[in-house]
């Protein structure tokens, strides 16, 4: 018979859904951790850390593959540069520790779900500690090219609980914004298939064996993970933007909001030469 | 390949409870599962014996003997230790060599070589109704990464996936025994291993006391928590691994696991 103490002790709860400690922690409402709570991060302090040293700005760019996400990044930095802000960027799977290993890993194919959210999970980690913080901490802007939540989704909707994955992530630092760039998977396809002239394994979710049909199976997926999205933008603040407008169009929302961040008074900017392809 | 029991599936999802069904939109909180309830032999039809405690604490001599005879008297069985899976063990090899890990990296590593062997052994071979023995298990993850520094909720969450055993034995040596049991038999002691990334000394033999000394600690608050049953590591072997087997004898239905009639194997 498992008694109510050690059970509670047993059960200790991610932060988001946790049930109030027993006595002598001051009580605090469920919901706390996610609005009220930690200010850098959602939940837990990432150990060895000093979040008020950080001097930056952290800013996500979420959205699936054909949205838009890197063309952004490339015309954001860019224009920060020449603004006069030091920029650095960040993706998944472009840790030193295990970055590689998770390509292999989804090359093989030979990987359980748990897994590769875990491994997700160093390589992120591994990032935020390597690369990210000490960015913040000398003042630069990160640009961060999809954030923790793409990886939540992914969990959930290859059926890992909803809880287990954001407390997971509860010591990843909160960005001061986290912009959507929500497109149809329709269009998604259509950009990712000009693009390459292919769509990869992961990318239609293949995995998940939800159609034999290849472009079916791209919009099932991804349609799954735009209503993972849409729960989490309320909950962690998004700013949704219509990622099926034109670049330039795109490109103006995202620097106003930024300027506003960052205290930058002119938005105006068009792109070098280098850049002028993206631009349409 | 290996002959699985009856489908229990049912059962099976009790404790699986980070792997659910392919979520809704919003699943009722009420019916959320209870992470890490004690639920052990109703939720698979096999059984999990694990044995914990720190460095030189006699516990992998002890599962030895323990597996040697279960093994002579034919039961189903199979052993497994920690950080053992071959999927991420040049991540963890890379990680250790450039010491890139940090308190949270090297815990997450870990965990996913648990839930690699988790997802592709242990469950699969408790719902096959097999005995596993497992040399160190999650709480090795909450006393060491803990004593590291990690948030112990955290902790516990990562590896709420991982099915509650049948009997976790717990081998207690006073510290100075232990560390004295690893510093003479082994030459040099490892730069994560003596805890070295902790800062608390330069000197590895020092940094390693230092460093069990909180393992240990770490160790001694579950006993209660997590039911552990507490052996006392110094006992002369052969006493202690009888003290084990009568209390697996006594806790564990073990005519279950006896060879088949028509042992396949």
């Amino acid at each position: 018979m498992p008694e109510p103490e050690k059970e509670k002790a047993a059960t200790s709860a991610p932060p988001v859904e946790a049930p109030t400690p027993p006595a002598p922690a001051p009580p605090k409402a469920v919901s706390a951790p996610e609005e009220a709570g930690s200010q850098y991060f959602f939940g837990e302090p990432l150990v060895g850390f000093d979040p008020s040293e950080i001097t930056g700005s952290l800013i996500v760019i979420e959205g699936m593959d054909g949205s838009g996400r890197s063309t952004q990044i490339a015309l954001l930095q860019e224009w920060l540069e020449s603004e006069g802000f030091a920029v650095q960027t960040s993706g998944l799977r472009r840790s030193n520790l295990v970055g590689r290993d998770i390509d292999e890993l989804l090359a093989k194919n030979a990987v359980t779900r748990l897994t590769l959210a875990l491994m997700y999970a160093t390589d992120f980690f591994d990032q935020i500690e390597h690369r990210i913080l000490p960015a913040l901490r000398s003042g630069t802007v990160v640009l961060a090219d999809r954030y923790i939540f793409t990886l939540i989704a992914r969990g959930v909707v290859r059926g890992i609980n909803r809880d287990y994955m954001s407390g997971l992530y509860a010591m990843a630092l909160r960005p001061h914004l986290t912009f959507w760039l929500n497109v149809r998977p329709e269009t998604a396809f259509a950009r990712e298939f000009r693009k390459a002239q292919a769509i990869s394994y992961w990318e239609a979710g293949r995995d998940m064996s939800l159609s034999h049909d290849l472009y079916w199976s791209f919009i099932r997926y991804q349609t799954m993970i735009k209503r993972e999205f849409e729960v989490m933008a309320k909950r962690f603040n998004f700013i949704e933007l219509d990622g099926e407008a034109s670049v330039p169009a795109v490109n103006k929302l995202l620097r106003q909001r930024i300027a506003e961040q960052l205290g930058i008074r002119a938005t105006k900017y068009s792109p070098s030469a280098a850049l002028s392809h993206l631009w349409r | 390949m290996l002959h699985f029991g009856p489908p229990s599936a049912q059962r099976l999802m009790e404790t699986q409870d980070v792997v659910q069904k392919p979520a809704r939109s919003e699943p009722a909180k009420s019916t959320l599962p209870q992470p890490g309830r004690p639920v052990p032999s109703r939720a698979y039809p096999g059984a999990l014996i694990v044995v914990e405690g720190t460095d030189g604490s006699g516990k992998s001599t002890q599962l030895y003997l323990l597996k040697r005879w279960l093994e002579i008297g034919g039961y189903r069985l199979h052993f497994t230790e920690w950080n053992s899976s071959p999927l991420v063990k040049s991540a963890t090899r890379r990680g250790k060599q450039r010491r890139l890990l940090t308190p949270t990296t090297f815990s997450l590593l870990h965990a996913a070589d648990f839930a690699d062997r988790c997802e592709r052994q242990i469950m699969p071979l408790l719902q096959g109704d097999y005995l596993v023995l497992a040399d160190r298990y999650i709480y090795t993850a909450f006393a060491r990464d803990t004593a590291r520094g990690c948030s112990p909720r955290w902790l516990r969450n990562l590896y709420r996936f991982a099915p509650i055993p049948d009997i976790t034995f717990y081998f207690r040596a006073p510290l100075d025994v232990a560390v004295n049991r690893i510093l003479s038999g082994r030459p040099k002691l490892k730069y994560y291993e003596a805890g070295m990334d902790l800062g608390m000394s330069y000197d590895r033999a020092e940094s390693f006391r230092l460093f069990q000394a909180r393992i240990l600690e770490e160790y001694d608050k579950m006993v209660e928590t997590d039911n552990f049953v507490v052996l006392d590591g110094t006992m002369p072997v052969n006493k202690l691994q009888k003290q084990m087997r009568d209390i697996v004898a006594s806790k564990i239905d073990l005519k279950r696991f006896a060879p088949r009639a028509e042992a396949a194997e």
